[in-house]
């Protein structure tokens, strides 16, 4: 018996075939991970399969009725979208049971009531949070694992969707996740599991379909496949993921010095970045490495501790300062922190450059179109035209066009907070070549904050593990794995 | 995938904004032909020249006001600031006896020493723009009442009566002020660095910030030019009166703010232009032109205009509606 069914789907958009022809289905008992490139199609399967969409052609099956005939079927399908939805300055409890006619909560409601209703599901979750405390107090992990109990709060679900449910949790809580999952597919649910970490694909999954280009390219049980295969099947082309993408130009010359630096979230961090290294930072989320480095930008205040950049003293807390002379932050935040989302991707160039770009006072249209095109070109950046809203581009784009415009500044120093972020596979190794390619041949010093093991490994000439904002290892690239992971952890510190 | 969403939206929307510069110019044209045909005193040049000379007021003001929504904020003293410049002026000449054109030069400096310290307020303390300028336009209001008493200044020289009373061959001198302040506005936008990083910080404070754009200076910028333009709306409107009265601008904050509304400026920052909130400006001015031309009561006239400038709000995100429906309708076919 399946419990959701899509027969023969296409979803047309303007000018774009969004889903060609897609069959594919979901049964109970089972884990069935999607993945594939961005703009593959996946978020528009499913907004198909949750009602959001209605596809031109084709049926959408839930327990063999169609339901988009009955669109109160939909209601089977939990779905937990990718971003955090939940509502910060209400309770735990409140949030849990919202909306309250879902949850089959009527008249008054009852706080007190509540709070008691949400501790076994929090205890099953295993989220270490007091009911009555406010979603924005507790941790990011716990927001994301609250936001998974609230989709199965719903008593009638049947399919549990999680869309890149881990990318905001910890490596432990990933494992307490998981858990959870398997104990839902035991109790006879459906589960579709989205995500582009192929380890946890392998680690979790019984089955997965591959989406490319709109088109299902291939399904297949997992424990008759590997890691390259399903590259290949999702990219279309071999790509080698063992890969190495550290600077072979490293030089002794001390760039950026920083001692005993103290923050809101760090406490005495000191260490050392050298001309052409790139230097992975590696650390829960939580940990303080982006608000460390936000910190050394002028972004965030720093309460004691200097930093040098080249022998030089550095002006803490101007942003404007440390742009002009050479340090570049690339926030992980890319669409609230990085694009200027309705402004073109020329002007998102040219912002960075203005005073290069000016004829008297005025800027100049053609200087201006002269450096979006050479960025363009040189960071092959794919877009019909420069005058396109940035927001319309991918994330993998955006990514590069943020770094073709700190480029154009002259950079010493570089800090890519989590630069893939939301990246699919192929992608990713373009940005990793890049960073490889800035620091061996201009001689930038690369600070990268991963949360991704095997990128730290791959890129970094050195690691230095975070952990509660203290700085407890430092290791060269050779080191094991576990032994950062254990560091990061805070085990033996 | 519920950010894309939005963001499609978003652009949906600015895209909509963009082409409402032109949609928004023929509702203008539409309301001229409709006024002239409805009554045959809209066209006579007098009541020609009285609306444009109350245009300019309200023009300025939005085309002020617009800069600030540019960057997602705005400014609620305008009016009190622009009265208060005017009884400075007016004092300055009528109670030291200054020379007239000198008296103004100090209002106007004096104008934009108020927006500055708006601008210090909101960013040093770190203040929603919104909530800090009410509590201001109270002191400038305040002050207003404690030097004034509450009467008006009379005896303005009437050397300056030109400004406000006069008109260069047919068109008066307030709206030539007017379009002077546009052009002035529309330069710094649209071709300077300063006006990129408007749009950008309008766009992302944050991203801004993280770019080194210095963003606090150049908020601190925008007030301070805010109060030069509304300080200049109140001493035209002193020339035009010949006496400072405190009830100056008490209309201003929310007609500018309902100009740049009705001329595409969008509230949340980033998106819009100031020579929409001109425009914007003319559809309120023709509006509470033609209510006093049809006779209406006196005690209806501020309900129906009202309902007017309400209506004519919504005609922008009544095209949104259309066009979301439209969409939808070819995606399902």
């Amino acid at each position: 018996m399946k419990m959701l069914e899509a027969h023969n789907i296409t979803k047309l958009f303007p000018g774009v075939v969004a889903l060609d022809s897609v069959d594919v289905s979901f049964e109970p008992s089972e884990i069935h991970c999607i993945i594939g490139e961005n703009g593959a199609g996946k978020s528009t399967l499913i907004k198909c399969l949750t009602g959001v969409y209605e596809p031109e052609e084709g049926e959408v099956l839930i327990n063999g009725d169609d339901a988009t005939k009955n669109k109160a079927l939909f209601d089977k399908v939990a779905y937990v979208p990718q971003e955090i939805d939940l509502f910060g300055d209400m309770s735990v409890a409140e949030n849990l049971f919202l909306p309250y006619k879902k949850s089959g909560i009527k008249g008054i409601v009852n706080q007190k009531e509540l709070e008691k209703k949400a501790v076994p599901l929090l205890k099953k979750f295993r989220i270490p949070v007091k009911p009555d405390e406010l979603v924005k107090d507790i941790s990011v992990s716990s927001q994301q694992l609250l936001q998974i109990a609230r989709a199965t709060v719903h008593k009638e679900y049947e399919i549990l969707m999680l869309d890149e449910p881990t990318t905001s949790l910890t490596t432990s809580d990933t494992q307490v996740l998981f858990e959870i999952i398997k104990r839902v597919k035991e109790e006879n649910k459906a589960v579709i599991f989205i995500s582009h970490k192929l380890e946890e694909i392998f680690a979790l999954g019984d089955v997965l379909t591959v989406f490319r280009n709109g088109k299902k390219v291939a399904y297949a049980k997992l424990e008759e496949i590997d890691i390259p295969w399903v590259i290949k099947k999702m990219t279309g082309r071999e790509l080698n993921q063992k890969q190495i993408f550290r600077s072979s130009k490293v030089s002794d010359e001390v760039l950026l010095e920083v001692n005993n630096l103290t923050g809101e979230r760090f406490t005495n961090v000191s260490f050392t970045l050298k001309k052409g290294e790139i230097l992975g930072f590696s650390g829960l989320v939580g940990a303080g490495r982006s608000e460390l480095m936000q910190a050394i930008f002028g972004y965030l205040p720093i309460y004691s501790g200097e930093v040098k950049l080249d022998g030089e003293q550095w002006k803490l807390g101007d942003t404007n300062f440390s742009v002009k002379h050479g340090l570049i932050y690339l926030p992980e935040e890319r669409k609230k922190q990085g694009i200027l989302p309705v402004l073109s991707i020329k002007e998102n160039i040219s912002v960075s450059v203005l005073d290069e770009l000016k004829n008297g006072i005025s800027i100049s249209k053609k200087k201006e179109s002269d450096i979006a095109r050479k960025v363009i070109n040189t960071y092959d950046i794919k877009t019909p035209d420069a005058d396109k809203a940035i927001q319309f581009l991918s994330g993998g784009n955006q990514q590069k066009v943020i770094i073709g415009r700190s480029m154009c500044c002259d950079p010493k120093v570089l800090v890519f907070d989590e630069p893939t972020k939301g990246i699919d596979v192929g992608t990713k190794a373009e940005i990793y070549r890049l960073m490889k390619e800035l620091a061996e041949e201009k001689g930038i010093g690369i600070i990268l904050i991963s949360s991704e093991m095997e990128e730290i490994k791959k890129c970094s000439n050195r690691i230095i593990a975070l952990y509660e904002g203290k700085k407890v290892g430092e290791y060269d690239s050779q080191e094991d794995k576990e032994v950062i992971l254990s560091a990061i952890i805070g085990v033996n510190s | 995938m519920g950010k894309e969403k939005t963001n499609t939206n978003n652009a949906f929307v600015s895209a909509l904004k963009k082409s409402n510069m032109t949609a928004i110019g023929v509702v203008l044209l539409l309301m001229i032909v409709i006024a002239s045909i409805a009554s045959p005193y809209f066209l006579d040049i007098y009541n020609l020249q009285s609306l444009i000379r109350d245009l300019a007021f309200i023009g300025m003001i939005g085309i002020a006001q617009s800069l600030l929504l540019l960057i997602g904020e705005l400014d609620l003293s305008v009016g009190k600031i622009a009265s208060l410049c005017g009884i400075l002026a007016g004092m300055m000449m009528v109670n030291y006896s200054i020379n007239p054109w000198l008296s103004l030069a100090i209002a106007l400096c004096l104008g934009i020493l108020f927006g500055f310290i708006n601008g210090m307020i909101i960013t040093k303390l770190r203040l929603n723009s919104m909530v800090a300028t009410i509590g201001m336009q109270g002191v400038y209001g305040g002050i207003n009442l404690v030097l004034t008493k509450g009467k008006a200044i009379t005896g303005i020289p009437e050397d300056i009566y030109i400004l406000g009373k006069g008109n260069l061959g047919p068109i008066p001198f307030p709206f030539i002020f007017c379009i002077i302040v546009l052009i002035f506005i529309l330069f710094m936008i649209k071709k300077t660095k300063t006006g990129r990083y408007i749009y950008a910080i309008g766009n992302s404070r944050e991203a801004a910030k993280i770019l080194g754009i210095k963003v606090d200076k150049i908020r601190v910028m925008i007030y301070s030019i805010v109060g030069f333009i509304s300080s200049l709306a109140g001493i035209l409107y002193v020339a035009r009166l010949g006496s400072s009265q405190s009830a100056i601008g008490e209309n201003w904050p929310m007609n500018s703010i309902a100009a740049s509304v009705i001329g595409g400026v969008s509230l949340t920052g980033g998106i819009g232009n100031p020579a929409g909130a001109l425009i914007g400006a003319a559809i309120i001015s023709i509006i509470q032109n033609m209510i006093v031309l049809f006779g209406v009561n006196v005690y209806w006239q501020s309900a129906v205009s009202g309902i007017v400038v309400v209506i004519a709000i919504s005609f922008s995100s009544i095209s949104e509606i259309m066009q979301e429906r439209k969409q939808r309708k070819i995606k399902l076919g």
